[in-house]
């Protein structure tokens, strides 16, 4: 596997949001891997070389290795991954939570964004699940 | 669940950047505002016919074709991943790339659709071995979408092209022609 080069500032931006993964907000797919990259790259490089993006391989390899990659990376993987669960779940849980919210503030808006730019545009849904669900979902 | 249909895009679906996007000016906003550009007129694309299509016409170019032709009236997009030399390995500084589609293809404008992830190459090389490659890499673009990325399987659909549709036909060598398009084919279900 080549060099992995990334963007120091796209790094950095990165390691502030794992940085702050234990609270509410969760990180993208591409700050995840990111952040990956940025962590676990020597250890990729070591352990998982030739394998693909695809089918989880990196995530599984450096699992599989988990008592020679660095702690950092392995610290990185595991708030990383609860991060992404989150924010998977946030994504599918937020249809049903915004529903009511929805029905109430956005009545005839059509299309799921759409519906999400009403909510985001609705104040009074600021305290509730729905609120959470949207923050929790990266759709800010 | 909101079952309501998306207002299909006023103008006609059109966003085609003038060369492929690289990681660093791509962000998933733009992703997702380009994607959704959808045509009143979109017409049904049937990826089985464009491989028939680009399999019939190696060396020969598949602009013209019925199916092929289609495409361009489709939101789209033009994205850079880059692989391994004649691997299907996506290279580590690509990984964001793919990691910005799928947080695009999971935000609520975008994830009631289909997308087409359509692979390119330069005319370097042998033209058949381009079409395989091309098809393999865009196999492989479309597994770590729907795997490691959790993108349902039935939204994403996968088709090489290899040389035969060059965005730059005048320099068919040019690195730009080796690209990925990334298209909405439109509501699924």
């Amino acid at each position: 596997m080549k060099k992995l080069r990334l963007l120091s500032g796209a790094a950095l931006i990165a390691t502030l949001i794992v940085a702050g993964a234990s609270r509410a907000d969760t990180i993208s797919y591409a700050d995840a891997v990111s952040a990956l990259a940025k962590a676990c790259g020597t250890d990729i490089k070591k352990f998982c070389t030739g394998l693909n993006l695809g089918n989880n391989q990196i995530q599984n390899c450096l699992e599989k290795n988990g008592g020679k990659v660095s702690p950092t990376c392995t610290s990185t993987l595991t708030s990383v991954t609860a991060s992404i669960k989150q924010r998977q779940a946030a994504q599918i849980g937020f249809f049903k939570l915004c529903e009511h919210d929805a029905a109430e503030f956005c009545k005839g808006v059509m299309g799921e964004g759409n519906i999400l730019a009403c909510l985001l545009k609705t104040k009074r849904i600021d305290n509730g699940k729905c609120n959470q669900a949207i923050t929790d979902a990266g759709w800010r | 669940m909101f079952l309501h249909r998306l207002r299909a895009g006023l103008a006609l679906g059109l966003l085609i950047a003038a060369g492929p996007v690289a990681a660093q000016q791509l962000d998933d906003r733009q992703l997702i505002t380009s994607l959704s550009q959808l045509s009143e007129a979109a017409p049904a694309i049937d990826v089985a016919l464009l491989i028939e299509e680009a399999n019939a016409n190696v060396g020969k170019g598949v602009a013209s074709q019925p199916n092929w032709s289609q495409l361009t009236h489709l939101a789209q997009l033009l994205v850079e991943i880059d692989f391994e030399n004649d691997s299907v390995a996506i290279e580590p500084e690509s990984y964001r790339t793919v990691g910005l589609i799928a947080d695009a293809l999971h935000h609520p404008n975008l994830m009631f659709y289909k997308f087409l992830v359509v692979g390119h190459t330069s005319s370097t090389g042998d033209a058949k071995h381009n079409l395989k490659l091309s098809q393999e890499r865009a196999d492989a673009i479309r597994e770590a979408l729907t795997t490691t990325f959790a993108v349902p399987p039935d939204r994403l659909y996968a088709v090489g092209v290899g040389q035969e549709m060059p965005v730059d036909a005048a320099n068919p060598k040019a690195a730009a022609n080796r690209r990925v398009q990334l298209i909405n084919l439109g509501r699924a279900k």
